[in-house]
């Protein structure tokens, strides 16, 4: 089954068996291994990525939906001028410990601080529900939400 | 003293974060090799049963498979820590639902589906032990039989179903409770629970022509594994390479080997290489989670709040092999002597097999166990004897000099200070705020395990510096915090350095991502190491700038003296004309701790090791009708001697905190019948960001007199406490007193209910 989508802003092509999940494809043919493979049942938030925009669990996705559409992983979010704000935000927090979470998280922040610039912690807190992070206990990922978020505002 | 310091001692980011927030940084779960097939193993679906017929003809014939393999293809050998009682494949018999029966290798994970569904496996079901109860039972069926024939240390003390007792026995307990005006008796229970890693346990194998095989997988303990692998392959271990690549966390349950012998026997059948992977509901049924328990405890006091004498066993279900039940049961002794001054103790431990999946080591082995046990039955004594719980602790407390509970004697004791501090952020004086709401204190002390560790580090012709050691980045940052050190004593910045890791054939020898010990042990390495470095810089520098050696100072990437200087880079250059390059290989071997030998039997961990002490008070609410548990504030004062790098261990503490919250009010892996009725994310429930409170961490720092700067272990200690602090806290709010994990919202209302029927 031939799949072609545009990845990160480039149009790619793979051939992947019908039952493969976008994550699989993203992962095992497009290389592309920053979003995880945690769960594989829509669980823990490892695998976000954008489809046309939206965030998805790319591991409830199935390849051959993403025919013809974009999406965006966390490896698109680092442009030449070095880290995304968000990135940068992790970081300097100290919100990575094992860091298999991380992808998921960054990219699911980078949603919420879209839709909303400074929302407020508990808002924060409902909109990463679905992100599973077993190191942090999650505080200075919040820590690195506000941080992101007030670098990024308008000044 | 820290002030002085430019590296340690400072909350500086991560050497590995700038590849984890990219998403480039690779994990075992990511690592792949051309031509790479997918293995898979076929799991027992009942709890103990023989098997009777096991053909796999059908499912090697199928279409995309290359490799099926049971029993019948790998070396009959039994393996295993302290106690080799484990196998690769379930051989005659089945004796958990989930033991390995056979494994595949298939060009897709489909393929390699199909090929577990056609495999033909027969069993005839045998009487099973689904609880401590029934494998103590007089009479009760041997889970296995041969138990005696089996390898052991000598050590163990083993008995049927018990694959190990451990005994501390200090005083006369008897006469301890003689002297008591009150003896208090209770009984607690823990459930079994799993550590959570985000990613899944996950190996790729590969061969060379030359026989050799090479692992890359996240564990924990890449030496450990290779020494394994060596057993069950029947190799020497130099022809086994483990290389550990990123490690998507591990609490613990990645110590053992457990898909990287899959790996390996599939890739040489099959002759490509394999990638092992487990699924969320192999992690949930078979592999390495905390031991459930019983608890008992009878301790004596006298009527000003004295502890004359204990007496406690715990019975912890290790599952249907050893796994590390004979030394958990060990440490747990310690545990339940709590960190108190009781001059009678009679305490055991025992580790005993059932039909359930083989338990390991989890954050803490024992750790949240036993102190759950021991915290909540401090709190029933002190409400009994109308003693504040914080002045019935501070009457009982070690403090500095204090012998330990196997003789030793404890040095760098800041429990006082913790519990004092974290009783006022917690603002104990209003212990019960208002209706349903309540405050709970617990405390305890843990262990920084010993071992050895090896650094290679070489600098660079830039002046920079390569860290090679054998210890694996987990997650903990412990890498970070030993590369601290390092650049401390080296004059450099933490950004010079370059960290090569775990990997068994070329970084030197290291015990492991284990026990809190990495940070403290690769840290004191990186000291040895840097002390001869600066030998070798010195004496080079000495010739070439006309000095003697002693006048010199290494700083800021110089080293000078009389007001001569030489660059860190020209020297390394230097030694590359004249001698090999600047490199030392740095070790450490932490010091036996002494103990009185004559209070242990049977015992594999008679001390801890620059020991840690904490303590953990929480604020709480707790919903009348429904019984749920609403955490307002939660706090935590840890010695950890010295904080090499302070938002790291916040971190350990913060996490820490989480997981054991999880462990206390919601999570279990829940059998019946044999069967884990909740194998899955969905049902066996972990905290989210929404159920974890914010945490206070208050450090405070009596050096140890091992550790780099005084530090001692932080990653494992804040798992502890956080069941007795709530169970204390929920009993403060409403009255009701669980004595058993986890402390769902049901057993709560439960509670309160007969509490107004009680009460009516
Ligand atoms: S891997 Fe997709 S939600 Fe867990
Ligand atoms: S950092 Fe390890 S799971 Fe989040």
């Amino acid at each position: 089954m031939r799949v072609r989508v545009r990845v990160n802003g480039e149009w790619r092509e793979a051939d992947p068996w019908e039952g493969t999940s976008l994550l699989s494809m993203l992962r095992d043919e497009l290389g592309l291994p920053g979003s995880k493979n945690a769960c594989e049942q829509g669980e823990c938030g490892s695998c976000s990525v954008w489809l046309d925009g939206e965030l998805v669990c790319s591991c409830l996705v199935l390849a051959a939906q993403a025919d013809d559409r974009d999406v965006r992983t966390v490896e698109g979010l680092a442009g030449d001028g070095g880290l995304h704000p968000v990135q940068e935000a992790f970081l300097e927090a100290g919100a990575v410990q094992c860091g298999f979470c991380t992808p998921g998280l960054i990219v699911a922040v980078t949603d919420l601080l879209a839709q909303d610039p400074s929302p407020s912690e508990a808002m924060v807190r409902e909109a990463l529900s679905g992100n599973l992070c077993r190191c942090t206990g999650y505080q200075k990922i919040l820590d690195a939400v506000r941080l992101a978020a007030e670098r990024m505002a308008p000044r | 003293m820290a002030d002085r310091m430019r590296v340690v001692g400072k909350s500086l980011a991560r050497v590995d974060a700038p590849g984890k927030v990219s998403g480039t940084a690779i994990y075992a779960a990511d690592f792949a090799l051309p031509g790479m097939l997918c293995g898979k193993v076929l799991r027992s679906t009942l709890p103990h049963a023989r098997i009777t017929r096991l053909d796999v003809t059908r499912a090697a014939a199928l279409p995309g498979v290359r490799a099926v393999i049971t029993a019948a293809d790998v070396p009959d050998v039994r393996y295993g820590g302290g106690l080799k009682d484990e196998t690769a494949f379930a051989k005659d018999k089945v004796r958990y639902m989930g033991q390995p029966v056979a494994a595949v290798a298939a060009a897709t994970p489909e393929a390699a589906e199909a090929a577990l569904a056609a495999i033909d496996v027969v069993y005839e079901p045998l009487p099973a032990v689904l609880d401590l109860e029934a494998a103590l039972a007089p009479g009760a069926p041997l889970i296995h039989e041969a138990w005696e024939s089996y390898t052991a240390i000598p050590i163990l003390h083993r008995e049927g179903n018990v694959c190990n007792r451990a005994r501390i026995v200090a005083g006369d307990v008897e006469r301890g409770f003689e002297e008591a005006d009150r003896v208090f008796e209770h009984r607690f229970r823990t459930g079994m629970v799993h550590q959570g890693y985000t990613e899944p346990r996950a190996a790729v194998a590969s061969w060379d022509s030359s026989g050799q095989v090479t692992v890359w997988s996240n564990t924990q303990l890449p030496f450990e594994v290779q020494n394994t692998l060596a057993e069950i392959l029947q190799m020497p271990p130099s022809k086994i390479r483990v290389v550990v690549p990123g490690v998507g966390g591990g609490f613990g349950g990645k110590l053992r080997v457990g898909v990287e012998h899959f790996a390996a026997f599939l890739a040489r059948k099959s002759g490509r290489p394999v990638r092992v992977a487990t699924t969320s509901e192999e992690e949930l049924t078979a592999a390495y989670p905390r031991q459930g328990s019983i608890v008992e405890l009878k301790t004596g006091v006298t009527k000003d709040g004295r502890i004359t004498a204990k007496a406690g066993r715990i019975w912890l279900d290790t599952g249907a092999f050893a796994g590390s039940g004979p030394g958990v049961a060990s440490v747990a002794t310690l545990v339940l002597a709590g960190p108190y001054k009781i001059p009678n103790l009679y305490l055991e431990g025992f580790a005993v097999y059932t039909n359930k999946t083989n338990c390991g080591s989890f954050r803490a082995p024992s750790g949240p166990q036993a102190n759950f046990a021991v915290e909540s039955q401090m709190d029933i004594i002190a409400d009994a004897l109308d003693l504040d719980p914080l002045e019935f602790r501070l009457r009982n407390i070690v403090r500095e000099g204090d012998e330990g509970p196997t003789g030793q004697v404890l040095n760098g004791v800041g429990l006082e200070e913790c519990l004092l501090k974290a009783t006022a952020a917690i603002g104990w004086k209003d212990r019960r705020p208002g209706p349903g709401r309540g405050k709970g204190l617990a405390c305890g002390w843990w262990t920084t395990t010993g071992g050895s560790s090896g650094v290679y580090v070489k600098i660079n012709p830039d002046g920079t510096v390569a860290l090679n050691t054998g210890a694996a980045e987990i997650g903990t940052a412990a890498i970070t915090g030993a590369a601290q050190v390092l650049a401390e004593e080296l004059g450099i910045d933490l950004t010079d350095i370059s960290v090569v890791a775990a990997d068994t054939f070329s970084t030197p020898f290291d015990f492991g991502a284990q026990g809190s010990r990495t940070a403290f042990a690769v840290g004191n390495a990186c000291l040895a190491a840097a002390a001869d470095l600066k030998r070798q810089i010195f004496a080079l520098a000495a010739g070439q700038l006309g000095v003697e050696p002693d006048a010199l100072t290494l700083a800021d990437k110089h080293v000078a003296a009389d007001g001569k200087r030489l660059s860190l880079a020209d020297v390394a250059r230097l030694s590359q004309q004249t001698g090999g390059g600047l490199i030392a290989h740095g070790t450490f071997i932490a010091p036996p701790t002494p103990y009185d030998t004559k209070r242990v039997e049977g015992h594999v961990y008679p001390a801890f090791h620059s020991p840690s002490f904490h303590a953990h008070a929480v604020d709480l609410s707790v919903d009348p009708q429904t019984g749920e548990v609403t955490i307002h504030k939660y706090v935590v004062a840890q010695d950890v001697g010295f904080a090499i790098n302070p938002t790291y261990i916040e971190g350990q503490i913060e996490g820490g905190v989480a997981q054991g919250l999880g462990q206390t009010l919601s999570e279990e892996i829940i059998y019946e019948g044999g069967r884990v009725l909740n194998p899955n994310l969905t049902d066996y429930k972990m905290p989210t960001t929404l159920d974890v409170p914010r945490v206070e961490s208050i450090l405070v720092q009596h050096p140890s007199l091992v550790g780099p700067h005084g530090a001692k272990g932080v990653g494992e200690p804040p798992n502890i406490e956080p069941p007795a602090a709530v169970a204390n806290a929920v009993a403060a709010a409403t009255g009701v007193r669980i004595t058993s994990l986890p402390i769902t919202a049901e057993k709560i209302a439960l509670g309160l209910v007969d509490a107004r029927a009680g009460g009516a």
